[in-house]
Parts: structure tokens; sequence; C-alpha cells
């Protein structure tokens, strides 16, 4: 009976010293989440929506375990506590990520505004050599005024980068072009249209 | 007891745990499919029920997943998720149709705006003055380029503003354009010139002559023969051609009752018909003009109008022009003193500018 109770002791100050062993990992939820929201903030919803899904469904699935482990007798955290250290290291790799796109995703849209003002440019010289005063053809004034209307629109791409909305630059800047590369293929259809009559 | 126990703990370590129902994962895929398919925005809160329902579900899943795993029991857990899955179907097939009416909605308020913008810019194209017209319509082409391409890529939430900046667009070239043709839809102006037309082919009628009107908005010169048609010919005219011509530089192509006073056999336009501009009409308007301050100091009336070659494509600086073979034509036919009458238009524009949405 002696035996007995010591065992009994033994047996319940170890099983104590399991279960009260195991905590929640709170510090490393609370560095997952931050890193999440870390990357977030750096534009990871824009950038890269998928990876950010990733993180959060990865994050919900590390918060089941832990949930189903701290409902357990026996409680273990361990492979909690990896699935936690991935998603922070994911999370930290995707906020790592997003200079570079947004870099990348920024120099195509000036790249986009210089092609844009590139071919503005040559339809203004185009337009500047074109015959002036009478006899000018009606058409290439119409064109001076679509020429107009597209540089006003111009100037709305570098609204749009200055907001860092680099994709609608980008848009604008890839639809200003070719309208700008058509009026010059005009332009010159009607000064050929002027050679030919003279 | 010994040999009671060890038997025991031999049955107990060889029964298995009942496997996760496999609807857990096709929950999880389906979340994502959700996600992806544009749930939080299209079905926002059939979506933020369903993962009020999924939460539940989880929580249920983490508590049997805690229990001893002899005593585990997923068949409650999968009706959950199964019904959980059934929702998360709705939602989805929710999504796709509110994405297609939405999809189906822009592209036809896109395409009646793009029907706008052609409209007017065929109503403008030969217009002369249509510099500020062109323009807002350039930056609404501008704008529907991208609004189609936002339509592309399902992006519908920016579509609104951008579909709102075409429509600010058009509005300002209607605007320019209802400026522009204000006096093509006055009555008393229509009829003023109607009459004078009408004048003109009675007279070519009573005295068996050629007579010509030209028509500004129509960009026609009808050739009338003892009061009937002959011929129709597209015309240009000066860069604001619309415009009545009040002075020299203006531009402008005269209106009023004229006639031919000289033949030129070469001017820098091939052979011309100098008519009889200004008139006694014209220099009663010109300094009327000029007390009221309405033109420059030292402009003149001017003159030298014409009916000249060059193209109808030719940009005038109020002259009348035609393609080189139609006043080679015309020019041995039109005898000196033939009249001729520059009318803006005979029809209202009200009806035209109706149709482009006046009110």
């Amino acid at each position: 009976m002696k035996h007995f109770t010591k065992f009994l002791v033994l047996g319940i100050f170890a099983i104590s010293l399991f279960t009260s062993c195991a905590k929640q990992p709170t510090e490393q939820i609370d560095a997952a989440k931050a890193a999440i929201t870390a990357a977030q903030a750096e534009g990871a919803d824009v950038y890269a929506p998928e990876d950010l899904k990733k993180l959060n469904d990865s994050m919900q699935a590390a918060m089941d375990e832990i949930t189903t482990q701290s409902k357990k007798f026996f409680k273990k955290y361990g492979p909690a506590k990896e699935m936690l250290a991935k998603v922070q290291a994911d999370a930290d790799a995707v906020k790592a990520s997003i200079p570079a796109k947004k870099e990348a995703a920024k120099n195509a849209a000036i790249q986009a505004q210089t092609d844009a003002k590139t071919a503005l440019d040559e339809a203004k010289a185009l337009l500047d050599k074109a015959p002036k005063g009478k006899g000018t053809k009606a058409d290439i004034e119409a064109m001076k005024a679509d020429l107009a209307g597209l540089e006003t629109s111009f100037a709305e791409i570098q609204t749009a980068i200055d907001s860092q909305d680099f994709f609608g630059a980008s848009g604008k800047a890839a639809t200003i072009k070719e309208k700008a590369m058509a009026i010059s293929d005009q332009v010159k259809a009607a000064m050929e249209k002027v050679k030919g009559k003279k | 007891m010994l040999r009671g126990i060890i038997p025991l703990c031999l049955v107990l370590s060889s029964c298995q745990a009942p496997p996760v129902p496999p609807e857990v994962e096709r929950v999880k895929t389906q979340e994502h499919e959700l996600w992806r398919a544009g749930a939080p925005i299209y079905a926002q809160q059939d979506y933020a029920r369903y993962l009020e329902v999924l939460g539940a579900a989880r929580d249920k899943l983490n508590r049997e997943k805690a229990r001893l795993r002899w005593f585990r029991d997923y068949e409650k857990i999968r009706a959950d998720f199964l019904v959980v899955l059934n929702q998360g179907e709705i939602i989805l097939e929710t999504v796709r149709n509110e994405k297609q009416t939405q999809s189906l909605d822009y592209s036809q308020r896109l395409s009646v705006l793009r029907g706008r913008i052609a409209k007017i810019k065929t109503v403008t194209e030969s217009m002369n003055e249509n510099g500020q017209i062109r323009r807002s319509l350039t930056q609404a082409e501008v704008a529907s380029q991208e609004a189609g391409l936002l339509l592309k890529n399902e992006k519908y939430q920016e579509l609104e503003p951008k579909l709102e900046r075409i429509d600010l667009h058009l509005r300002g070239a209607q605007e320019a354009l209802f400026g522009l043709l204000a006096r093509y839809a006055d009555e008393g102006q229509v009829d003023q010139w109607r009459k004078w037309a009408e004048d003109t082919v009675r007279e070519s009628r009573r005295r068996g002559n050629t007579a010509l009107v030209v028509k500004k908005l129509e960009r026609t010169m009808t050739v009338f023969r003892s009061g009937r048609p002959a011929a129709i010919y597209e015309i240009g005219l000066g860069k604001y051609g619309l415009s009545d011509k009040l002075y020299a530089g203006d531009e402008a192509t005269p209106e009023g009752r004229y006639k031919v006073i000289k033949k030129i056999s070469g001017s820098r336009f091939g052979k011309a018909l100098l008519i009889d501009y200004p008139n006694d009409v014209d220099r009663r308007e010109y300094s009327q003009a000029k007390k009221k301050g309405l033109i420059p100091a030292r402009a003149g009336i001017g003159g030298l109008i014409e009916i000249h070659g060059g193209g109808n494509d030719c940009l005038t600086n109020g002259c009348v022009a035609v393609r080189n073979e139609v006043i080679e034509d015309l020019f041995p036919t039109i005898p000196v003193g033939t009249p001729v009458t520059i009318v803006g238009c005979l029809e209202s524009a009200d009806r035209l500018l109706s149709s482009l949405g006046k009110t």
C-alpha cells in the first residue's frame, strides 16, 4: 500500500509536470501575426495577394493545431511552433519580395510613360512639319486636337505614378502610346495626300 | 493483474484513430477558390456567414482531434463540413452570377458610352472648329480603352469611376458642340436661311438661270438650273466656317445672298469664282459689331471670298473649296452674276442635338 501511494504521487507529479510545461506559444503566435501584418503593410495585398492569402491560411492551420493541442491532456505544441515559425519565415520572405515587385511595377510604369512621351513627341513633330495656313487639310487640324487631348491624358500618368497606382499608370500610358502612334500614321497619310495633289 | 493489463494495452494500441474526413481538405480548397473568385467582394455577407460556419466546424474538428483517439468520431464533423461545402457551392454560384451580371451591365454601359463617342465624332468630323470637342473625345477614348482593360480583367469595382470619367469628358464634348451649333438650332435663324434658299431657287426657276446654294452644316453646294437641283458637291470651309464672317482674318465663311462678280482662271487654287462679299447687309453687321466692340479695332471687313478648287477636305480662310475637277466642270457653266446663297442649314439642328442628349 505504501508503495502504491508512492507511485501514485510520483505519477501525478509527472503528469502535472508534462501538462504544465506545455504552454501555448503566444510569443510565436504574436510574431507570426506581426510578420503577416508587416507584409500586408508593405503592399502584399497588391503585389502578392496570393501569397498573402496562403500566409493567412497557414496561420489559421497553425491556430487550429494550437486549439486542438490546448484541449488535449498531454499538450504537444512542437508541431504548432514549427508551423508558426514557417508562417513567420514565409511572411518575412513575402515582405522582402515586395519592394522588388513594387520597383519593377514602378519601372514598368515609368518606361511606359517614356514610350508614350516618345510616341507623342513623334506625332507632334510630324504635325509641326505638316503644311500650315490656307490649304491645310482639315484632318491635320483635327489631329492636332486629338493630340492635345492625348497630352492632357498623358499628365494623368504622373498622377497615377505619384499615387503608386503603377498598373493604372502603365495601362494609361500604353493606351496613349497606341493612340499617338495611330495619329503619326494618319499624319503621314495626310501629308502623302497633300504631296500627291501638288 | 499484469496478465490482464498487458493484453488490454495491446488491444488499445492496435486500435487506429479514425481519419479526418476528406471534406475538411475539400473545404480548405473551396475556401481558397471562393477567395480567388472574389467572394469577399461579390458575396460579402454570404462569405462572412460562410466563414463563421466554417469557423464553428473547425472548432468542433479541433475539439474532436483533441479527444483520445479511441473516442474520436468524425461523423458529425463530416456532416458539418458537408454543410459548409454546400454553402460554399451556393456562394460560388452567386459570385459567378454576380460577376456575369456586372460584366454584362458594365459592358452595356461602356458600349453605350462608346456609341456616344462615335456619334459625336461622326457628327463633328466635318466641322473645322471641332478642336475642343475632339480634345474631350480623345480623353473619353483613352478612358474608354482603360475601362475595356478593367472589364477584361474583371476589375469591376474600379470601373464605376472610369465610366463616370468617360461621361464627364463626353459631357464636355457635348457642351462644346451645343455651343457651336446654337445658331443652327435657332428656329428664327433657320427660317431666315430657309427663306434665302427658297427665294434663290424660285428666282432661278423664274429666270431659268443657274444658282448655287451652299449649306455650311451639311458641307454641300447644290447647283440649281432653272430652279431644279442639277448637282450636289461636297465642300470645304474656313477654319471657323460654321460662324458667320464678320471681319478680315476671322477665318469664317460668310452667310447671305451673294453673286459671282468675277471669274478667275489662274488663282492659287486653280479656277475660282469671286463673290461680292461684303454686301450691304455684311457692311451693316460689321459696323454694328465694331461699335459694340465685338471685333478687333483695327480689323477690316475683309473680302476676296471665292468658290475655288483645292479639295473639299481643304481648310480655307473663309472661302468655299471644292475638288479641282468640280471647279473645272463648273467654271464654264457659271456666268458672272450667278446668285450664290450661303446658309447655315435648312433643317434645324435641334433634333440632332436632342439625339445627342440636349435637353
